[in-house]
């Protein structure tokens, strides 16, 4: 799945550790996010969706498969 | 649920295995040759209180982790359960066909614990690797600090059963550990070294 988090985050020019406090999650868990490692659950995404202020389809976009 | 540092939960988890370590090799032998049935107990399950303790850490650590930190936990604590179950029908078949002595039984049993914090770490932290880096976000110690702590750990241990006189087996046993958790540190600043030296690395 493709995303727009660290587009976003950069944007808005918060860190990895920031935007990690803001979520209740762990630094690792936003890089893991960002790199398409990890795709998070959904409450976990309308909170992104809720910190960015953006819907959750502007925020990820179905991958291939 | 307070979540607690890397570090101060690997220091709390350190200090405990120290004490089941140290009465293992110390307390419980007496067990043999207590007086009492009541004494006997007591020396026999005086090992598992800092166990215990350890049992309560990782199931702090888990419930307060995030989704990725649960599902790493989850994987590891998975392949750990099914390595355990293969080590437990394994053993049983062959304790139970009289091929390992009573004694080897016994001990099977008592390395059940560390079989799997031992296949538990490796597989989590590998499970965190594949999501991009280290098993949880705050820094702990490093692994070559983990390593020298263990191995003075098992040489105090070692000095301790050579000044008591003890089983000459477990003093032999404590300082091959030692040798071996110092040769892991070695090895651990070695290829960090050459990993630095490496470019593009």
């Amino acid at each position: 799945m493709k995303n727009r988090v660290r587009e976003q985050r950069e944007l808005r020019d918060w860190s990895q550790g920031d935007l990690a406090e803001k979520l209740d999650v762990s630094r690792q868990t936003v890089n893991a996010i960002e790199t398409g490692k990890y795709d998070p659950s959904l409450p976990l995404a309308f909170r992104l969706s809720k910190v960015f202020r953006h819907p959750i389809e502007f925020l990820f976009e179905p991958g291939k498969d | 649920m307070v979540r607690i540092s890397r570090k101060n939960h690997q220091y709390r988890v350190l200090v405990a295995m120290a004490i089941y370590v140290a009465v293992l090799l110390v307390v419980w032998p007496l067990a043999r040759s207590a007086a009492t049935m009541w004494l006997k107990l007591v020396y026999a399950l005086a090992p598992v209180p800092p166990i215990l303790y350890v049992i309560w850490l990782m199931a702090r650590r888990v419930l307060t982790g995030d989704e990725l930190e649960q599902r790493t936990h989850l994987i590891g604590l998975g392949v750990a359960a099914a390595v355990l179950s293969v080590y437990g029908i394994v053993s049983g078949f062959l304790a139970a066909s009289n091929v390992w002595s009573p004694d080897w039984s016994a001990a099977a049993l008592i390395w059940i614990f560390p079989l799997l914090i031992v296949v538990y770490t490796a597989v989590r932290a590998y499970a965190a690797r594949r999501y991009g880096g280290v098993a949880c976000d705050d820094t702990g110690l490093s692994k070559e600090v983990n390593f020298l702590y263990l191995a003075t750990l098992f040489a105090v241990i070692a000095g301790y059963l050579y000044w008591r006189k003890g089983d000459p087996h477990d003093a032999g046993l404590a300082v091959g550990m030692a040798a071996g958790m110092f040769g892991c540190a070695l090895v651990v600043t070695l290829w960090r070294r050459l990993r630095k030296q490496t470019p593009g690395e």
